[in-house]
């Protein structure tokens, strides 16, 4: 027995043995009620990829289906609206796929009839050049959920010739850093890339400890692992919903490679982006 | 760390954080821009407008508020605790009239309600009030006087500040650019405090409220016409530098 600090006696493992251990064992085995429960949650759980418009399952992965040589990914919200407004807006974009996905982020337990901005990842391609592919993520795919999404994506595609670009945002208390966070300028910008990734990003690297989460890091393991170059553009903000300083944040990245030929009409995105802001704002009356 | 001390109030951290205080502080951030400029004969409150609902009514979406015929207060964070203080302020600011038969200075008034913050985080159950605010106006010496509170519950008196979002960013441009010229008389102040609003709000003049207070006279509301004009002849100037600046270099 062991106590913890505010003086709970908790009973602390033995690696001896002792006989108590039988009767834990016991309890540990699963019952034909337990494997059930445990079927249904992870079927609530799949990730699912098909097609909105026949709603019809994609067989094999996206990119198999749909081989790319450039994919950008937006995830988090900040990341969707500059994509939004400066990429989609600047051409022809095709919906192809889209992967449905619950779990507890979600806000309502309904599982089979979920809202896009909740549950979806919807990706596009660009008409006049359908190997640009371009995937839009507002929701939060869980850490047991981010693997099926990269098999259901990425699956055994080709992996030469193709670059991915990742955009998202963190809270800039997730910024590892020995000044103190009251003399950063924040919104700001961080890049982390694959090692096959040889041109230089729109920004300064991100310095170490170089931590980052969820998605944008199993994507970016992935890449690693399969040598494909890729780069993540992270803005560290300290506004999390939806706001137009923490997307102009971005902007560098529409002189990178991969951006370069997607963005027309700058002034123009800005003015959709202003306005994408302004609906948004007036919803909340909290703060003034 | 911080979890285990950031829950309660009343919990002091390891390191000597109260962390609630510091939360505190992070929702004022989420409230839009306000700035104050102490001129020479002047006070200056300008904020930035918060976009108002279609159907809104827009008298009833207010930064600004007088709290006494020549006292008043400019806000940044959460609506439903500024509204809180600032009744109690404007009750506070009778009771003293009537007890003291004098107007309240500046200064009390602002002590009061950096005490009446401060008192917020000491108490169990109770949370701090998330605003910061501007205090200006004019005591019956004749002198002007601006000052901020946060809300731990302490006050400074400033020549200049800024508080809500992008505040360190107004903060730096006031550093550069209060200068006795700059406030050398009552439009050069007004002009100060717009050009510090520009530098982070979004769409120009329709965006910005102007409030200022002149010695001996009560609060006077910019329209947004007087508004848009001050911001013209704020670009007029900033064409007419950059022209001169253009003519030396070559």
């Amino acid at each position: 027995m062991a106590a913890t600090f505010f003086g709970e006696v908790v009973k602390a493992p033995c690696r001896a043995g002792t006989e108590d251990q039988e009767e834990e064992e016991e309890g540990r085995r699963e019952t034909a009620e337990d494997r059930e429960v445990r079927r249904q949650l992870a079927r609530k759980r799949e990730v699912r990829l098909f097609r909105r418009q026949t709603k019809t399952s994609l067989e094999v992965s996206l990119l198999e289906k749909y081989p790319c040589s450039k994919f950008i990914i937006a995830i988090g919200n900040n990341a969707v609206a500059f994509l939004s407004s400066f990429v989609m807006n600047s051409g022809v974009w095709e919906e192809v796929g889209c992967a449905k996905l619950w779990n507890e982020w979600c806000r309502t337990t309904d599982t089979t009839h979920l809202s896009p901005a909740e549950a979806f990842c919807v990706f596009y391609h660009l008409k006049s050049s359908p190997s640009v592919l371009l995937c839009q993520c507002s929701c939060y795919v869980a850490e047991d959920q981010q693997y099926q999404w990269l098999e259901k994506v990425f699956g055994s595609c080709a992996r030469k010739n193709m670059q991915v670009t990742l955009l998202t945002c963190r809270h800039v208390t997730d910024y590892k850093t020995s000044e103190s966070i009251s003399s950063l300028h924040f919104p700001f910008l961080k890049a982390l890339k694959t090692q096959n990734f040889k041109e230089p990003p729109c920004c300064s690297l991100l310095e170490q400890p170089n931590i980052v989460h969820d998605l944008p890091a199993a994507v970016l393991s992935y890449c690693q692992v399969w040598k494909i170059p890729a780069v993540l553009y992270l803005c560290y903000t300290d506004v999390m919903k939806l706001d137009l300083i923490t997307v102009e944040a971005f902007k560098p990245i529409l002189s990178s490679r991969s951006l370069k030929g997607l963005v027309k009409n700058i002034p123009q995105s800005t003015e959709i982006l202003k306005k994408l802001m302004t609906t948004n704002e007036i919803q909340s009356n909290i703060y003034t | 760390m911080a979890s285990r001390y950031d829950r309660a109030i009343t919990v002091f951290s390891p390191d000597g954080h109260l962390f609630q205080v510091e939360y505190a502080q992070e929702a004022v951030k989420k409230g839009s821009t306000a700035v104050g400029i102490r001129g020479t004969d002047i006070v200056v409150l300008g904020v930035e407008k918060k976009s108002v609902a279609k159907l809104q009514d827009e008298r009833t979406v207010r930064k600004i508020c007088a709290l006494d015929d020549h006292v008043c207060m400019a806000f940044a964070g959460l609506t439903a605790d500024a509204r809180v203080v600032i009744n109690r302020s404007r009750v506070e600011c009778q009771s003293y009239k009537l007890t003291v038969e004098d107007p309240v200075t500046v200064e009390y008034i602002t002590r009061f309600i950096a005490t009446l913050k401060q008192k917020y985080t000491q108490s169990n159950g109770r949370r701090p009030f998330g605003i910061s605010a501007l205090i200006v106006g004019f005591d019956d010496d004749g002198i002007p006087r601006l000052y901020q509170t946060d809300p731990s519950g302490t006050y400074h008196a400033w020549k200049a500040n800024a508080i809500g979002r992008s505040a360190k960013t107004v903060r730096e441009f006031l550093e550069k650019n209060y200068t006795e010229d700059a406030i050398a008389n009552d439009s050069e102040a007004i002009k100060l405090a717009i050009r510090a609003l520009l530098e982070v709000v979004q769409s120009g003049g329709k965006n910005i409220e102007l409030a200022i207070i002149r010695r001996h006279q009560p609060l006077k509301m910019f329209s947004a016409k007087e508004i848009e004009l001050q911001v013209t002849e704020i670009e007029k100037e900033k064409e007419e530098a950059e022209k001169k600046k253009s003519k030396k270099t070559t």
